[in-house]
């Protein structure tokens, strides 16, 4: 089991670090029991975001695909969820309806991403169209308001957002609260693990040879192309897995959560974590999620200000990103501790 | 029939004007340099308030806009030397940097100037064709938006500075070889940027709302105008900017504004699938 | 203390318990949880109303508070961002367990609040004006509606301009919303729309617009155009010598754009509404003493800072009328169809069916040199159009927001 999730292509594979993460999976799950109700629904609501962060991580951090495009899919996801847990009638369909919403966005993708890469598509211009795909659908759902605009009884409903789909439900229980709060910890585990798994096998090799030099990968033999589709979809899948999750929260979407600023969000937490590991941005997102939201709550106007400096800050002292430069710091320390300098030398040197 | 030919021209030239003044200092600092400037909406919002702070204080509109550019200018000297300077190996990482400034800059006004400041009026100056009636100003508008192109293209290809700075975007090491100091050219080319870009928040400010968030209105056309453009901005700028007009006036005239901006998205998203290195690069071939 | 009420109620279900009834003792304060945007884009509207529900919360206090209990007002600001005011909702109800819910600028963000503010039994006090016709048992609605707007200044400007009207909104729910209104309102006058243009939010160029209306020649121009971005229109305008009589239900009173454009922008500009701050009545005059005493830095007291004011007098008599906070006591009390306030406009009472606010509307009008004069005094109107079209919160809770072309099912 631990030989397909560590590898090359992710930092963290020593026992140390895999007890490290089963202590705090463990404190997550018996946090509910500590805390208050309102703190739990707080945390899976961070936890919401983390997935299309993930995705991110992986197209741009690995593949070097620089999307500007979550939240085309993330929209596209909690469109589609939205639209068919209403028609389909709400209960234990919902869970249909989330699978389907998130493939939907896989699919979108799919055409998306086709369009692009075999076209050639790479740099600054891939997340320009990737841009212009996502100003266009927000720009196309806000003006969705009168009541022609409807897909079965479902209404779309303009700037204000659609809403009347029921939250994620199996059999007469809606998945909130507590409830949801586990669903959560368990969905992330998994995409965490999943992801860790594709980045360092074989085909995550190949995904990071084609950042580093499409070329050479081509000439090795590598159909690049299908590799970079493939990381696309998986990547824009999880702001789809993202979208609809949010949209079953709080029953409630509107294109403002797709267009700007929305669209550079997931840019500014993976860029702010270090975008080049995936537990850097798991951890990374999530606290700065949180710290942000802190940071609203108890500065009034100076939050904006607040959160400029503190990107600002990271930015500046820390290259690699907020997380991952912590962790090297730390694992300099370590290493000097136990003369394994070697590694961390290696460790620095990659990004 | 002259008074509809004549108002399709005036649109035209209005969205070039637009996407022109938006997007040159983006084209310098973006284009040339590689800095993903997301603060570039904030110098043109400085700008606009040095303009209208000045004409409050008496100075003549003219005056006070060239003053807006030069003081835009001078900051982005300042914000070169302390942050973007760090940031030319790794260009990706000045996305979050500028941001960040961006932030703070938008709020900090807010604070500071408070969430409303009073326009000052667009110049007198009004003129019939046919039916319609047109406000004199867009053509200056216009006629700047020409002048800002022909000076960039004058600046970076006829001068001795314009030499150097292409050179040290191509190669700085080799150009620091052959005794060029980068430093400096990257600190004066990045203030031209900002200057520019100051210039425009000058020259719209007569005709908009001022807010300290005014400059989210330009940034996603300035960096889409650029983009088109293409690797060598010099070449790219102009026929993206004519390009994309071209588009949206059609649209809107026929559409409206709703088509208008999707469509003029979805001829970004095309024309670079068509053309995967913006526009320049079918110029640049002709041209060799 | 706080600090160890907190340790207490993280420390179990148990502490928790005692948490949750010791709140409920008389001397502890009334929680009001309030959310403007007070950052980003929408500061400019977001300001008047912190400062309105501030300046309320403050004189309430001063006189003794609400059922001899002090007001605490909770402050959090979203910053424009829908999903903030979905967290913001969720902690105001869970965390800081307040009275008494208030806020919301856009029509999104109150439809962000909403949903979950309907599972709960904590009123909710909508403060702007708005597009009309949410039927919701939770929510009070402060600000003036279509019918009030529309149904009086439509006529006026027929009457007064002519039948050929071109209209300007914003491309979203309220401006279309708003453009059916006058569609609807025209046609019974036998008006003319010559003329329909949706903006995208955020569009600042107008050249075009100029252009289509100098080409449809109407006799006026209604301008629901929304935002500082769009508000650039009628500096482009003025500038092109358009020169029309212009309508609207949002300018003036709300953006005060006759204070931030130079003259002669906004000239010829009218507007319906329940507030404006050259109103001179006594009462007015009164309270723009007491507000310019406390926030002398305030461009212009606009209507939506006024209706939040208001509101927490409005808040105030409905508790002591019932003598309780409860949802369902103080709807008894709109129900009885006595929920009256002395605002400085005159007498505003909540109808029991719609759970909307009656207002004393004026047309006024706006001179060349941005001076205002009253042209017309409406008088009280009360908000009827969801009544017609069958709403009765009194009797069943739709929880819907219902348009001329969304109708409820019979």
């Amino acid at each position: 089991m631990l030989n397909l999730v560590n590898g090359p292509q992710t930092s963290g594979n020593s026992r140390g670090f895999w007890l490290a993460f089963l202590v705090v999976l463990l404190a997550a799950l018996i946090y509910p029991v500590f805390a208050d109700s309102y703190d739990v629904g707080n945390f899976s609501y961070f936890l919401i975001w983390v997935f299309m962060a993930l995705g991110l991580s992986l197209m741009w951090g690995y593949g070097g695909m620089l999307s500007f495009g979550q939240t085309f899919f993330f929209g596209i996801a909690g469109y589609s969820y939205g639209v068919l847990a209403i028609i389909m009638g709400g209960g234990t369909l919902t869970i249909l309806a989330l699978v389907l919403a998130v493939l939907i966005a896989a699919l979108a993708a799919a055409v998306l991403g086709y369009f692009m890469i075999w076209g050639r598509i790479g740099g600054m211009f891939f997340g320009i169209v990737t841009l212009a795909a996502t100003l266009s659908l927000a720009f196309f759902l806000g003006q969705t308001a009168g009541p022609e605009w409807h897909i079965g009884d479902a209404r779309l409903n303009g700037f204000n957002g659609m809403k009347g789909m029921d939250p994620l439900t199996v059999g007469d229980i809606y998945i909130e609260g507590t409830i949801f709060y586990y669903v959560m910890i368990a969905l992330i585990v998994v995409v965490y693990l999943g992801l860790r798994v594709l980045v360092n096998s074989r085909i995550g090799n190949v995904i990071v040879a084609i950042r580093d030099d499409a070329q050479r990968a081509e000439m090795l033999g590598y159909d690049t192309r299908k590799y970079q589709l493939l990381t696309f979809c998986v990547g824009s899948g999880l702001a789809g897995l993202s979208g609809a999750l949010y949209t079953s929260w709080g029953q409630f979407i509107t294109p403002s959560s797709i267009g700007l600023p929305a669209a550079a969000m997931p840019i500014v937490w993976v860029a702010f974590s270090g975008r080049s590991d995936l537990t850097a941005t798991l951890v990374g997102s999530f606290l700065l999620l949180f710290g942000f939201q802190t940071i609203t709550v108890y500065s009034q106007q100076a939050a904006l200000v607040l959160m400029g400096a503190l990107l600002l800050a990271t930015v500046m002292v820390m290259p690699q990103g907020f997380i991952v430069g912590v962790a090297q710091a730390a694992s300099k320390r370590w290493a000097r501790i136990t003369g394994g300098a070697d590694r961390a030398r290696l460790q620095n040197g990659e990004s | 029939m002259f008074a509809e030919l004549f108002s399709l021209f005036y649109q035209f030239a209005d969205v070039f004007a637009f996407l022109i003044l938006a997007s040159a200092g983006l084209a310098i600092v973006f284009g040339m340099m590689g800095v993903i400037n997301m603060a570039h909406g904030e110098f043109i919002m400085c700008g606009a308030y040095v303009t209208v702070g000045l004409v409050n204080l008496g100075v003549p509109l003219p005056l006070a806009q060239i003053a807006a550019a030069v003081v835009a200018g001078l900051i982005g000297v300042v914000v070169e030397m302390l942050i973007v300077r760090k940031f030319y190996r790794r260009p990706l990482d000045s996305l979050l940097a500028t941001w960040g400034l961006s932030l703070i800059v938008t709020q900090g006004m807010l604070l500071v100037v408070g969430s409303s400041t009073r326009g000052i009026g667009t110049p007198e100056g009004s003129f019939s064709v046919g039916d319609y009636s047109f406000s004199t100003y867009r053509l200056v508008l216009f006629a700047c938006a020409v002048a800002v192109l022909l000076g960039i293209y004058v600046l970076f290809m006829r001068t001795r500075f314009g030499v150097i700075a292409r050179a040290t975007m191509q190669n700085a090491a080799m150009a620091r070889a052959l005794g060029a100091r980068t430093g400096r050219i990257y600190a004066i080319s990045f203030g031209i940027g900002a200057g520019l870009a100051g210039l425009c928040g000058a020259l719209y400010a007569p005709t908009m709302t001022l807010i300290p968030t005014m400059g989210a209105t330009f940034i996603v056309e300035s960096f889409v105008t650029v983009v088109v453009g293409g690797a060598n901005v010099l070449l790219g700028t102009a026929p993206a900017a004519m390009l994309l007009a071209l588009v949206r006036m059609t649209l809107n005239a026929s559409y409206g504004q709703i088509i208008g901006q999707i469509g003029m998205l979805f001829a970004v998203i095309v024309i670079i699938r068509i053309l995967p290195e913006g526009l320049s690069s079918i110029l640049a071939r002709r041209g060799r | 203390m706080r600090a160890i009420g907190k340790i207490l109620c993280a420390a179990g279900t148990l502490a928790l318990l005692t948490c949750a009834t010791s709140s409920a003792r008389a001397a502890d304060p009334i929680k009001i949880g309030l959310m403007e945007d007070v950052s980003g884009d929408l500061a400019v509207m977001g300001m008047p109303k912190l400062h309105g529900s501030q300046l309320a919360v403050e004189e309430i206090n001063k006189a003794g508070g609400i059922l001899g209990r002090q007001i605490e007002l909770i402050h959090l600001d979203p910053q424009g961002d829908n999903a903030r005011y979905q967290e913001f909702t969720r902690r105001l109800l869970n965390r800081d367990k307040v009275d008494v819910l208030i806020g919301g600028i856009t029509s999104a963000s109150r439809e962000a609040v909403r949903p979950i503010v309907n599972r709960t039994s904590t009123p909710y006090f909508y403060t702007n004006q708005y597009e009309g016709g949410v039927c919701d048992a939770n929510m009070i609605s402060m600000g003036a509606v279509p019918e009030q707007q529309f149904s009086t200044l439509i006529p006026w400007m027929v009457e007064k301009f002519g039948k050929r009207v071109y209209v300007v909104a914003a491309d979203y729910n309220f401006g279309q919303i708003s453009a059916e209104w006058n569609r609807t309102i025209l046609k019974d006058l036998g008006g003319t729309v010559v003329g329909e243009e949706f903006i995208p939010l955020g569009v600042s160029q107008f050249a075009q617009t100029i252009q289509n209306i100098q080409k449809a020649k109407p006799d006026w121009i209604l301008t629901i155009n929304v935002g500082a971005a769009q508000d650039s229109f009628f500096e482009q305008a003025a500038a092109a010598k358009l020169n029309l009589p212009m309508a609207s239900s949002i300018k003036v009173m709300l953006g005060f754009e006759h204070k931030r454009f130079a003259p002669p922008a906004l000239n010829n500009m009218h507007v319906t509404a329940n507030w404006f701050e050259e109103l001179d009545t006594p009462e007015a005059e009164a309270f723009k003493k007491r507000w310019h005493a406390k926030f002398p830095n305030e461009p212009y007291i606009n209507d939506m800072g006024y209706n939040a004011y208001h509101a927490i007098y409005m808040y105030k008599m409905l508790a002591e009328k019932a003598k309780s906070t409860k949802l369902a006591d103080l709807r008894k009390v709109i129900a009885t169809g006595d929920a009256c306030i002395d605002a400085a406009e005159g007498k505003v009472c909540i109808d029991p069916k719609s759970q909307h606010t009656s207002h004393r509307m004026r047309l006024v009008s706006v001179g060349p040199k941005h001076e205002i004069t009253v042209d017309k005094d409406y008088g009280e109107i009360k908000p009827y159009w969801l009544a017609q079209i069958g709403c009765d919160l009194t009797k069943k809770n739709d929880k819907d927001q219902y348009t001329p072309s969304h109708l409820p099912k019979k």
